[in-house]
């Protein structure tokens, strides 16, 4: 039975990609309860929320931050608002999964911000970064370029299409993008692997990549990350730091999501064989875990960490300077329920990972196993402040810090 | 026109609930909108008798309310739909779904006969599919995932050829990866097996 799927599975992700059919990407194997779980077998994905959360709504009196901080709403009434940038005029941009659309917040002269769609229809555009003043969104695998955005929001015109050019593969499953520019003007992508777990094409899927922003010069820069979903450039050492979001089904506290630092582009961090020292019970192969890389840190089982951030501002106090501040959206395959917090990592001067520790929380109610939101990125602003995505209840957090 | 259907999406999803205090959804709002926008195929009762169309009678409210913003953000290609879902706001689409999850759910009047051999190879496709995980071992659907139990036999054979062809995705991607490579004999045994349940 298991040995099906994963020919199944095989077989998918060896097959040529159908050329951009933005619905019809080939599908996965199986990715419910494997026959042999030891877990509860009714865990299923939580409901996505995609009508607006009104603000009286939103469990800001029940959210935490450390002494000084505070949290404000900066935007509401965004259903699933995902992966967040910013133009150089100020205006965060955000992608989206389920609900197809990509929002444009600016700031009103008042304080207040105004929210519009500036694209919609598409599927998963989750990927968003901005390369100059034209703003680049992937959607599974298409690839398209809004030219000189912030001003145009109230016109768009249509984007320029370089899905071609990209390349990437059309699966649905696991295939929403991350995207970021990196120090060296290229743009760094995630491609998740098609399933769970499962075989499949190791220079295909279970990446992270970068291109020339017209889809040229496709590299490799890690191997073996089974579904990142968050990744950012450390602002002094510019080496590339990514999340990544373990496989389901083995047991509660098994896998750990991790964090993993690229020092060489295209070196092994060993899905589906192993996450740092731990072997997978179906699909080590044998391999012994020491011939890859390890992550710099483990950031809990079925947390879905997601997006991650250096904090380069200068509001906050001096010990989170290029610290990084992680969303974690927050369990479905496991019980009780973890992660829908935001952490930060706390690095020393060699870049060895100290303690993963707290940040916001309050979104998880552990007595009675239910949560509010998913936070799922974060944003540094120009003013040091910091935006948190809420996908639950379509809302963007400010966390400020006064003296 | 692109730009109006834009403007217009955003007067729907953002002006709409800035504008009036937060209503719980309503199901007799939903009945008195149902009456005039779904009745006709869904059936008043929200049981289908028409071919090809679903039964909504005891469909979770959540999964309701996902599809029809799946439709209304042209994302769920059923053109009728589309036309159907278009400019609806968030609370029009709740109501309507507090609605149908309000009614009890039962089998069109048209439901065939047991076939005791389809049947059986339906339900063995069902085990082996792990269809219950999400949907319940009973069917009954809940939260953004439908009931199965009862829908008709002709829908449920087509929603699924549609999932395994990737005509169609749900709130996420699990129905294609399921359905993948299914045969068509299968398709239609479980069918007919999660049709006869009640």
């Amino acid at each position: 039975m298991l040995r099906a799927m994963l020919a199944a599975g095989f077989i998918l992700a060896a097959a040529p990609a159908l050329a951009q059919a933005p619905a019809a990407a080939p599908a996965a194997p199986p990715t419910g309860a494997p026959a042999d779980t030891v877990m509860n077998r009714n865990l299923a994905p939580h409901a996505p929320r995609m009508t607006v959360t009104p603000r009286e709504q939103l469990p800001l009196a029940q959210l935490r931050v450390p002494d000084g901080f505070q949290v404000d709403v900066f935007a509401h009434g965004m259903p699933g608002v995902r992966m967040m940038t910013e133009g150089p005029n100020g205006t965060i941009f955000a992608g989206t999964r389920t609900i197809g659309r990509v929002y444009a917040i600016t700031a009103n002269p008042d304080g207040t911000t105004r929210t519009r769609i500036i694209a919609q229809g598409l599927t998963q555009p989750n990927g968003v970064a901005m390369v100059g003043n034209n703003l680049y969104v992937i959607a599974i695998n298409r690839v398209l370029r809004y030219d000189n955005i912030e001003a145009n929001l109230d016109n768009v015109p249509a984007p320029v299409e370089l899905t071609d050019g990209f390349g990437l593969p059309p699966d649905q499953h696991h295939g929403w993008k991350f995207l970021t520019l990196g120090p060296d003007g290229r743009l760094y992508t995630n491609v998740g692997v098609p399933c769970n777990v499962c075989e499949f094409d190791r220079d295909r899927y279970a990446l992270l990549v970068s291109f020339n922003p017209d889809g040229s010069g496709r590299r490799i820069e890690a191997r073996g990350i089974r579904n990142s979903v968050g990744m950012a450039h450390h602002p002094v050492t510019r080496e590339l730091w990514a999340t990544n979001n373990g496989r389901d089904w083995v047991d509660n506290d098994n896998p750990q999501d991790s964090l993993h630092r690229i020092r060489r582009s295209g070196e092994d961090h060993g899905f589906p064989f192993c996450v740092g020292t731990w072997a997978d019970p179906q699909h080590n192969a044998g391999r012994n875990c020491s011939e890859f890389q390890a992550p710099a840190a483990l950031l809990g089982p079925h947390v879905a960490a997601l997006g991650m951030r250096f904090y380069t501002g200068t509001m906050f106090p001096e010990q989170y300077r290029n610290q990084i501040f992680i969303a974690r959206r927050g369990s479905w395959n496991r019980e009780p329920l973890s992660g829908y917090d935001v952490v930060v990592a706390k690095l020393d001067a060699q870049g060895n990972v100290t303690g993963v520790e707290p940040f916001l929380t309050g979104f998880r109610d552990d007595a009675a196993q239910r949560f509010t939101g998913r936070p799922v990125d974060v944003h540094v602003m120009r003013d040091g402040s910091l935006l948190v995505a809420d996908e639950q209840l379509g809302a963007i957090y400010r966390v400020t810090y006064r003296r | 026109m692109r730009v109006s259907i834009l403007a217009a999406a955003l007067a729907a999803a953002l002006a709409f609930p800035l504008a009036l205090p937060a209503a719980a959804q309503d199901a007799r709002r939903g009945q008195a909108l149902a009456a005039d926008i779904c009745a006709a195929c869904h059936g008043p009762e929200g049981r289908s008798q028409m071919p090809g169309v679903p039964s909504l009678a005891g469909q979770p409210a959540e999964f309701v309310t996902m599809q029809m913003i799946l439709f209304r953000e042209g994302l769920r290609a059923v053109p009728v739909m589309q036309q159907v879902a278009q400019g609806r706001s968030d609370q029009e689409i709740e109501d309507l779904a507090a609605w149908f999850a309000s009614l009890p759910p039962g089998p069109p009047d048209d439901r065939p006969a047991r076939n005791a051999e389809l049947l059986a190879r339906g339900q063995a496709v069902a085990a082996r599919s792990n269809c219950g995980v999400c949907h319940l071992p009973n069917f009954a659907g809940r939260n953004q995932i439908p009931r199965l139990a009862g829908q008709r036999e002709d829908f449920l054979a087509q929603t699924m050829a549609e999932y395994r062809d990737n005509r169609r995705s749900g709130s996420d991607t699990q129905m294609n990866a399921v359905m993948y490579g299914m045969p068509d004999a299968d398709i239609a045994a479980l069918a007919h097996f999660l049709s006869q349940q009640d």
